[in-house]
């Protein structure tokens, strides 16, 4: 099977500092993987040159869809968007001063079509477009845990509601991969167990997860596989717990010497 | 977007279908003087170019402020082709709507990429340009000797083996001008709850964020340009055929200014503030224009006042009298963190 | 006709260089277009008139009389208008700008009426009228040599306050990041006002020089003198200094030969279009860094 993310010696630069070098891994289709480093290893930088944030410097993202694989490095993030591929923010970006509901419907925006004529005239596509919108945008804050809310401003909500509208707006999008930055910061366990479930419940819909989290709990309860960089660079690949105990990951979290004092101890 | 649950009309409705039933029976009552109808036409004119200048700051949160160019271009179309081929105003209207969309699109296209503080002054110096090409270009506009005899709006059915009816006086004018007006909001509100709006306010509100939701921020923003312009050049058609006389002079920044202070007065990005900011500035400029020369005072103090109003507003009351909670936000001082503050870990959020 | 024109440009365009200037060090530190400028230039030729008639100055005593008022009016306008929106989003400090410059326009109105009115008569030296210099066709007077010389004095001037001066290290040190030069013990308030009062300064002694050359002062000078400055400011690179000296040199020179060769109706226009150019085409200028907003931060 083909997977369905091929990242493939993606390098990325910002005039003299190479943030990404030589970075290459695969997702497939229905995977929920992790993406782990250090602080600063370059993990939001490769998450925003699949987005189409950033521009790479070289090599190659193919995203394949239904057998037709696509190139994705360098285009503008709303066709990335437009294409299956949402994601979420390290420091939550949702629009603040409006509502909930609103929030979610405008992640609809990319599936739908209605423009300046439909909204004056209220044609039968832009009414019949409308009612899909609500409907749709009700049952993504459903399915993430906050019904009922739509009418709360986004920015009086909890933290961690915030982050579930968050991602029920990117769902909204109809993603075929989605990408989550740090989805379980700040979270207490509870909220990080029911946010599982949800990237369970989601995977389980069809949708690939790639996820960025420090949360090791949360990497280990939920991720099949699990990618390592630091310093931008691949450091190693594998199911989590082959991960967690290999030495030079434990050397890139806890500095040199960590992993024999891990092995003494 | 407060849709009444209760059977009994909100405050909110009430006041507005009183306000509506006021201005339609305005010109019958016996104290209104032609006068006053002429300054509420004004008003109304200018509630027309105070809702279409809005879309650009208040529902997307850039500074625009070369609209009198659109103005101008959309008055002096207007006034050529009637000068010149005696065409209708009913056909005018649409025209004019169309040619302001163009010219709209040809100035937002190369110039909507830029950051805010270039945007404002690209666009000030296209207003510029517009008010300089109509001064000099004498075969076309007669420059500064001004367009004069430009008909009057009339109803003309003699197609159809009808009369022709030309509107004399005030109080025709009132009721296309209030028509117009409601109009005008009517298509502000059919926007502002849809799509387009939507896309607008996540725009205004975070344009990675928005970016991230599928919208191509340029696209998005070259539409608002353009219905925006559109706005403004269907009021300078109404203008034209209105005094019946144009001249370059009376399409000068200033009245980019006024019209701008009109939506900040009111309150950016809510439609009745918009509204409302108009109707005071007006009426404020005609009692200045009245009662100053009775201080000794000259007219121009006017200009004076309205500047120390936006100093003021922008000081005390940036988000305007009648403020929605999006532009508000942005409006105030205090610049928001970026950064959401990740609770501290072993407290409940 | 040639070397006439490039008089007349170098000496219009040494003028704009002295206006950019001011815009261009305040946007670079506070990063706000003051719209009011233009109404500082216009300021110092109304005091330098006002000084000249009124208190029998002579001119050589008002002009930097005058320079010294504009920067007090420089100074007086951050702390009244700018300053308490410091933190504000810029649309609401663009607002102010644009508003303290309709009321100063129309505060100057009132007090000294709408009509132009003449520098006064016998207040330049008689001799500024003699020629000077004379080559190819071209008479240069004292009155063009002083306006030169002082130009020049006071870019070189500029320049060595920047680059050698404490306060000049301080001003590059805020328009470069205002929060470490804060963390660095500089007093940034003070910089500003201290910038504004520089800018007010020269802008001043532009006012002064073009309303005596062209023997015309009216309130709305600042006006259309501003958005020409700016416009040269911006193709020299908005916050390059050098950049708005040279910008406003080029400015003065284009708009001499289009006003001279293609069309004097369209003097005004040329700066216009070739701002809305050099903005769209090449936001950075000719030496400056390109503003974009800052990408916030993911």
């Amino acid at each position: 099977m083909i997977p369905i993310l091929e990242i493939k010696n993606l390098y990325k630069s910002f005039g003299g500092l190479r943030a990404l070098k030589d970075i290459s891994f695969n997702i497939n289709g229905g995977e929920i993987i992790g993406l782990i480093g250090p602080n600063g290893a370059g993990k939001t930088t490769l998450f925003n040159c699949v987005a189409g944030i950033e521009k790479p410097t070289d090599g190659r993202i193919t995203f394949s869809i239904d057998d037709r694989a696509l190139s994705i490095g360098g285009r503008k993030p709303e066709a990335v968007t437009s294409l299956g591929i949402a994601r979420t923010f390290q420091n939550i970006r949702l629009f603040d001063n409006l509502t909930v509901l609103d929030n979610v419907k405008i992640g609809r925006h990319c599936r739908t079509r209605s423009n300046f004529f439909g909204a004056v005239i209220r044609s039968k596509f832009q009414q019949t477009e409308e009612k899909m919108i609500t409907e749709s945008a009700e049952q993504f804050l459903e399915f993430v845990g906050i019904k009922g809310r739509g009418q709360e401003i986004a920015s009086s909500m909890p933290y961690g509601d915030q982050r579930r509208l968050e991602i029920a707006r990117a769902l909204a999008t109809e993603p075929r991969l989605l990408m989550l930055d740090e989805p379980a910061a700040g979270m207490n366990p509870q909220e990080s167990q029911g946010l599982m479930n949800l990237i369970r419940r989601i995977r389980d819909k069809g949708i690939t997860v790639l996820l960025i989290e420090h949360d090791m709990k949360v990497v280990m309860g939920v991720c099949e596989r699990v990618v390592v960089i630091n310093h931008g660079e691949w450091l190693a690949e594998g199911v989590p717990q082959e991960v967690q105990n290999n030495p030079k990951v434990i050397e890139a979290y806890l500095g040199t010497g960590a992993a024999d004092a891990a092995q003494v101890g | 977007m407060d849709k009444p649950i209760s059977p009994n009309l909100t405050r909110g409705a009430k006041i507005r279908i009183g306000l509506l039933i006021l201005a339609l029976v305005l010109p019958i009552l016996p104290f209104v003087s032609d006068y006053m109808l002429h300054i509420i036409i004004l008003i109304f004119l200018y509630m027309i170019l105070s809702l279409g200048l809005n879309i650009v700051p208040g529902f997307n949160g850039l500074l625009d402020l070369g609209y009198v160019g659109f103005y101008g271009i959309g008055a002096y179309t207007s006034g050529l082709l009637t000068y010149h081929f005696g065409l209708s105003y009913w056909l005018i209207i649409p025209l004019a709507f169309i040619n302001g969309a163009i010219w709209g699109i040809l100035l937002g296209a190369p110039t909507l990429r830029l950051t805010g503080d270039y945007f404002a002054i690209v666009t000030f110096g296209f207003s510029e340009l517009v008010v300089l090409f109509l001064t000099n270009e004498i075969w076309l506009t007669r420059g500064p000797l001004g367009l004069p005899g430009i008909d009057v709006v009339s109803i003309d059915l003699t197609l159809f083996g009808g009369p022709k009816w030309e509107f004399v006086g005030e109080i025709p004018y009132y009721y296309l001008a209030l028509v117009m007006v409601l109009v005008t909001c009517f298509v502000m509100y059919r926007i502002q709850d849809s799509r387009l709006g939507r896309a607008w306010f996540a725009i205004r509100d975070d344009e990675v964020a928005a970016v991230s939701c599928g919208i191509n921020l340029l696209t998005y923003k070259v539409i608002a340009f353009a219905i925006s312009a559109a706005f403004g050049a269907v009021g300078g058609s109404f203008f034209a055929r209105w005094v019946t006389f144009l001249s370059p002079d009376m399409f000068k920044f200033w009245e980019s200014f006024l019209i701008l202070c009109m939506i900040v007065l009111g309150g950016m990005g809510n439609i009745w503030g918009v509204m409302l900011g108009a109707a005071l500035l007006v009426s404020l400029s005609e009692i200045l224009r009245e009662v100053l020369p009775l201080l000794g005072l000259p007219v121009e103090v006017r200009f004076l006042a309205f500047g120390l109003i936006m100093v003021l507003m922008m000081r005390y009351r940036p988000a305007g009298m009648l403020p929605i909670p999006a532009v508000a936000a942005k409006m105030r001082a205090g610049r928001k963190k970026r950064k959401k503050e990740k609770p501290v870990a072993g407290l409940k959020s | 006709m040639f070397l006439q024109q490039l008089v007349n440009g170098l000496v219009i365009g040494g003028i704009y260089a002295m206006i950019a200037v001011g815009y261009t060090m305040i946007y670079g530190v506070i990063q706000l277009i003051n719209f009011a400028h233009g109404e500082i230039y216009m300021l110092g030729a109304f005091f330098a008139i006002t000084f000249i008639s009124f208190l029998n100055l002579p001119f050589f005593v008002a002009f930097p009389l005058s320079m010294a008022c504009c920067a007090v009016c420089g100074v007086l306008l951050d702390i009244v208008a700018y300053r308490p929106l410091r933190r504000s989003p810029r649309l609401a400090a663009l607002i102010t700008a644009i508003g303290m410059s309709i009321f100063l326009q129309n505060l100057a109105m009132i007090i000294w009426g709408s009509r132009p009115k003449p520098f006064p008569q016998g207040a330049l030296p008689a001799y500024f009228e003699t020629t000077a210099v004379s080559f190819g066709g071209v008479n240069l007077s004292w009155f063009h040599l002083f306006i030169f010389g002082l130009t020049l004095f006071m870019m070189i001037g500029l320049n060595l306050i920047i680059k050698k001066t404490r306060w000049g290290k301080a001003m590059r040190a805020v328009a470069q990041n205002q929060t470490m030069a804060a963390l660095a013990g500089i007093n940034v308030n003070r910089v500003i006002s201290y910038t504004f009062a520089l800018a007010g300064a020269l802008g001043g002694a532009a006012g002064i020089m073009v309303g005596s050359y062209y023997n015309s002062i009216y309130p709305t000078m600042g006006y259309v003198a501003g958005v020409k400055a700016f416009a040269a400011a911006v193709l020299g690179g908005i916050g390059s200094v050098p950049g708005a000296m040279l910008g406003g040199v080029v400015l003065g020179v284009a708009e001499a030969f289009g006003a001279g060769y293609l069309s004097s109706l369209y003097r005004d226009g040329i700066s216009y279009a070739v701002m809305i150019i050099v903005i769209i085409l090449i936001p950075a200028g000719l030496f400056g860094r390109v503003l974009k907003e800052t990408k916030k931060s993911m």
